[in-house]
Formats: C-alpha cells, structure tokens, sequence
C-alpha cells in the first residue's frame, strides 16, 4: 500500500465525515443547500440565465422588476437576473480562487515558520505582519498600479489580504502539535523533516485551516465586491455584485431595484457562508484551536 | 559481553539567553555522567522529578545534542554521525514514551501507527505489509483485530503496547524505557512490566529503564543508578547491594513494604532541592544530608568506585 495514498484516504474520509457532520443541524443543511445551489447556478449560468447578460436595449432601460424581467433592466436595458447570476460566477470564482492561493501560501509559509523557528521564522512572520497593517483596498490600489484594474488583481489582492491570517494560524498550530510526544516518537523511529512535517503536523494542523479558508471566502466576497464597487475589480461588461452596485448608486431613487438584487446576492451569500462555517467548527469541534492564532 | 553503550561524561546545560532586564540562565539537567551498558544487560535510572533521567534518556539517543560528553552506540560515536547517518542508527535504537496517550499520532490506525518504522526507514518487510502488522501486534499481547482501530479508541495499557510495538518494529538492540508504566493504573503496570520481561529475553534486548520507583527498578534491572539533581551519586552493581550513598538509603527505606512486621520508620528528608539553575558548591544533597560535613559543602564529591559499587560521597555508609 502506498503511503501517499493512505494519507489521502485518511484526508478524505476524515473531510467527508466532518463536512457531513456540518449538513447536519438545520442550520447547516439550508446555508450548505444555499451554497451548493449557488454554486451549481454559477456553473451553469449560461443556461440557467434567460438573457444574454451583455444584451443591451435602451427603449427598455430601468424597466422594474416583471415580465418577462423579473429583476428588472439597467441603465443599459440590460436583465439584472442575468447579471445576478453571471456575477455569481465572477464572486465566487474570484474568491475562491483567491482564498485558494492565500491559503497554500500561508500554510507554506506558515508550516515552514512553525517547523524550523528561529530567524526564519521571525523573518517571515514580520513580513507576513507587514501585510496586514495594510488596508485591504490599499494592498488593491497597488496591484491595479501594478498591473491595471481587472480580476487578476482583485485576486491577488484578496490573497495578500488573508494571507498573514492562514500563515499565522497554520504557524500556532504547528508550534503546539510539535511539542506532541508522538512527534519525537516519530523523529526517534529515523524520520526526516518532509516526513514529519507532510504526514504528522500538516494533517493535524488542516481542520481549522480548512474552516478559517471557508470563513474567508465569505469575506472574500464582500472584498471583491467593494472593490468592484471602486471600478478596481471586474471590468464592463462582466458583471459582477459589487460593480453592479456601483453603477446602481446613480439610479438609487429611479431604479432601486438595479442596486438592491445585487447587494442581496452578496449579503445572503456571506451569510450563508457564515452559517456554513460556524457549523463546520462545530462539527470539527475545533472552537479552541481557533483562538491560538 | 561487549557494551552495548559507553557514556563518558555525559552533561546537558540548558541557557535561557539574557535580555536588558533580566540575567542569562543556565540550567545543569545532567551533569557529567558517565556509564557503561554491557550487551544484554538492563541498567536502571532512578531519581525523582526533575534530576535528569528523562534528559539523560534523550541526549543517549540524541533526541537532543549534548552541551558536552560522548556517547558511543556499539562502538560508534553518535555525536559524530550526520543526520542522515544518524536517522539510519536510529532504527536499532528505540524508546517507548512515558506518555502513551500522546505517542501515537490520533489520526493513524494503528496499522499505520506499527508499519510507520518501515515507511520511514525505507525497509521492506519480508512478509507483506498486513501480515508483519498483525505478527508485531501479536508479539505485544494486542488481537489483531484491533489494527484498524485509532489510538482513541484502546485503552492506555493498549497505547502502551503499541509504542511497543513501534519501538520493536525494526529490531533494535537498545531500547531505552522512560518511565514506561507511570501514566498506567497499577494492575496494568503490572502487564506490561511482564511483557517487557517477555521480550527480553525472546529478542536478546538490551534495556535502559527510567523510573522514579525504586521497587519497580529493583525487580526489573540488573544494576541500578542513582541519580540527584543530574549526577550520578550511586552506581549499585545488583540489586540486593545495600546503599552507600545516603540519598540511595533514603530512597529505599521509603520504597512500600507490604510486610508490616518489615516495616520500619522512615527518616524523611528535610528541606528542598536546590535549583538546578544556581548549584551550590560542593555537594548537591547536603543540605539535606544527615551525615554532611564542612567539606561536603565546599568540595563536590566524584564517583569512586570500590569494587564495582561506585557513590560520590565523602562519608560513604
């Protein structure tokens, strides 16, 4: 049997029984049934959508919500239904992808910190802390100096902006699992570094990682949208939550209805997510190792 | 017989760095020790909390690096070896924990915990993977049936035999037992104590027991060190040799005597230990030593040995 394979399986089965654990209260099986349907919507906008997102029709701009639009139109004329549900797709993508990146970099970085100590790890937790005395939209200003507005980096800077909290969380829980008696069990068996630290401390240390990475796709969101909203983000004519909001103030007392679907989207979205999260702490039974980072 | 471990002056300092307002520390845990463990042989370490038994238990192996002193493993000097050369020793010499409830890792079965040695020494067994398992779980008294549990699922005295068999795994020749029974309820104790015995002499191992329980160590090992505040005070070559040192007589006039008409009043000892972190001059027991004198206060007493009973006492009993 190969080793990788049996951490794997351990992984899984463990990933399964827990996030199945999280389905189980009320709560949890309407915010996870909410996220999962969102998710499946986003992946088949194309056809759920009964517009063309991008379609535009003057004659019937700021039409309210109806038929056959049930949200409404734009100031371009534009189904907001259709934008609601492509913009789905640019939310969460672009947050998930970000978390994703923040998440590997900061347990990396984190594990590496935890595991060697020393000056490398001062040296990379100062710079990791250097991050967050930064506002997020300014850490945004500066990719889009950098590489001009645009999803990329809006990306990037969701990733930088969570990074210092994976990295320290994935460093607490290291220094703490690698005190454990069967950490020196395992270095006296003759094991080297890359073992231990793939097959003893990184398993131990990715629950409340993995709950952490799930509440800060939820902020994730509401950072995109923000800065979406600033014209950092997403560029016309993708839609997106926070740029549809945007283009809404202008027609706040006209068409409310322009600002008000999108700004419900995020809002229910985010706390779906929370709900989702607070329930997958519960079921990991993990609250405690939260607070030590 | 051969020795199977030679410790010359063997001695761990620990520092704390000093900073703008407080003074740099440094903290003897073990002091200067020096023994030999013949082939076969079972040496017993006593002492109580805090003398070094444990840090001593580390440094043979080389979990942690010596301030200073040699360790030689079946000839080879181990402070010498590379890392690499010294996770390859390691797997013919092993410990088994005192914690056994921390010793495995929570989330591995225990058929992940036991065939761990191999993965990590890269040694193929020579049966398959399942069989070895089940025959090593079987060689320390646990069904079988048992290897797809998780450690939270068996009891203590079961964690405790599958260290056992972790440390057995690959076969070594020393296996080093810090305090193995005393985180197991007495009935238990009593269990593995045997199973130890059992393994002895089935697989030919050469033991160096910790313990703070001088009874335990006196049924279970050949020779007996004595050790106070991280020296070694006393060296008994058997079991039944009777205390020169009088810390060792205190220890064991203050072991159980389950016979009431062998019981006899115990001395206790006053005062405290004096903290590792600022030794006194001279020697480390006497201020709580009946027999101390003037010079025991200023000179440190060295381990000399008269026929083959070594204590480091200026007034020897």
């Amino acid at each position: 049997m190969k080793a990788s394979s049996m951490t794997a399986r351990t992984l899984d089965t463990f990933a399964r029984m827990s996030i199945g654990r999280a389905f189980a209260s009320g709560i949890g099986m309407v915010a996870g049934g909410f996220l999962i349907l969102l998710v499946l919507v986003a992946i088949f906008a194309p056809w759920i959508a009964p517009f063309d997102y991008a379609a535009q029709n003057l004659m019937n701009a700021n039409a309210p919500p109806g038929w056959p639009h049930l949200l409404g139109t734009d100031e371009f004329g534009r189904d907001v239904l259709s934008r609601v549900i492509f913009g789905a797709r640019t939310s969460l993508s672009v947050s998930a992808t970000a978390i994703a990146i923040s998440m590997a970099a900061g347990m990396t970085l984190g594990a590496a910190a935890g595991y060697f100590g020393g000056f490398f790890e001062r040296a990379v937790m100062t710079v990791v802390d250097l991050t967050w005395s930064f506002p997020d939209i300014l850490i945004a200003l500066i990719f889009v100096a950098i590489i001009g507005p645009g999803l990329t980096s809006t990306t990037f800077a969701i990733a930088i902006a969570y990074l210092a909290q994976f990295t320290r969380l994935t460093r607490a829980q290291i220094v703490r699992l690698k005190r454990e008696t069967f950490i020196e069990a395992t270095v006296n068996l003759g094991a080297n570094p890359s073992h231990i630290l793939l097959r003893h401390l990184m398993p131990n240390a990715i629950a409340p990682v993995i709950v952490v990475g799930m509440l800060a796709i939820g902020d994730g969101i509401v950072l995109e949208a923000t800065l979406g909203f600033f014209g950092l983000g997403a560029q016309p004519p993708t839609p997106s939550w926070g740029a549809m909001m945007s283009s809404g103030t202008a027609q706040l007392f006209l068409s409310p209805w322009v600002i008000i679907f999108p700004g419900v989207a995020v809002a229910v979205t985010v706390i779906a997510v929370n709900l989702f999260g607070d329930e997958l702490i519960r079921a990991l039974d993990i609250r405690d190792r939260l607070r030590g980072a | 017989m051969p020795n199977l471990l030679e410790i010359r002056d063997l001695t761990k300092r620990f520092t704390s760095a000093g900073g703008p307002f407080r003074k740099a520390r440094s903290m003897h845990a073990v002091n200067g020790v020096s023994f030999d463990l013949p082939e076969g042989r079972v040496i017993g370490v006593v002492g109580e909390s805090g003398c070094g038994k444990s840090t001593l238990a580390r440094l043979i192996l080389r979990l942690i690096e010596p301030t200073s002193g040699t360790v030689a493993f079946d000839g080879d000097d181990l402070l010498a070896k590379s890392p690499s050369q010294m996770r390859k020793l390691r797997a013919r010499m092993q410990m088994v924990f005192q914690d056994p409830y921390s010793a495995i890792d929570p989330r591995y079965t225990l058929t992940r915990a036991v065939a761990e040695p191999f993965e990590v020494q890269g040694v193929k067994p020579a049966r398959p993977m399942a069989e070895e398992v089940a025959e090593l779980l079987e060689m320390v008294g646990l069904n079988p049936g048992l290897a797809s549990s998780y450690p939270h699922q068996i009891s203590g005295g079961q964690k405790q035999r599958v260290g056992i068999a972790r440390a057995l795994a690959l076969r070594p020749s020393l296996l080093v037992l810090d305090e193995p029974t005393a985180s197991l309820d007495v009935s238990v104790q009593a269990q593995i104590i045997g199973l130890l015995e059992d393994l002895r002499s089935e697989l030919g191992l050469t033991y160096l027991f910790i313990s703070h329980d001088l009874s335990l160590v006196k049924y279970f090992c050949d020779e007996i060190l004595v050790m106070y505040l991280g020296r070694v005070v006393e060296a008994l070559p058997d079991t039944n040799a009777p205390a020169r040192h009088p810390y060792t007589k205190t220890l064991m006039e203050s072991t159980f005597e389950p016979d009431p008409k062998k019981r006899r009043l115990i001395a206790p000892l006053e005062g405290e230990v004096p903290s590792p972190f600022d030794l006194p001059p001279g020697c480390a027991f006497a201020d709580r030593c009946p027999r101390a004198s003037a010079l025991c206060r200023t000179d440190t007493p060295v381990l000399s040995t008269d026929s083959g009973h070594a204590v480091a006492c200026h007034h020897p009993i």
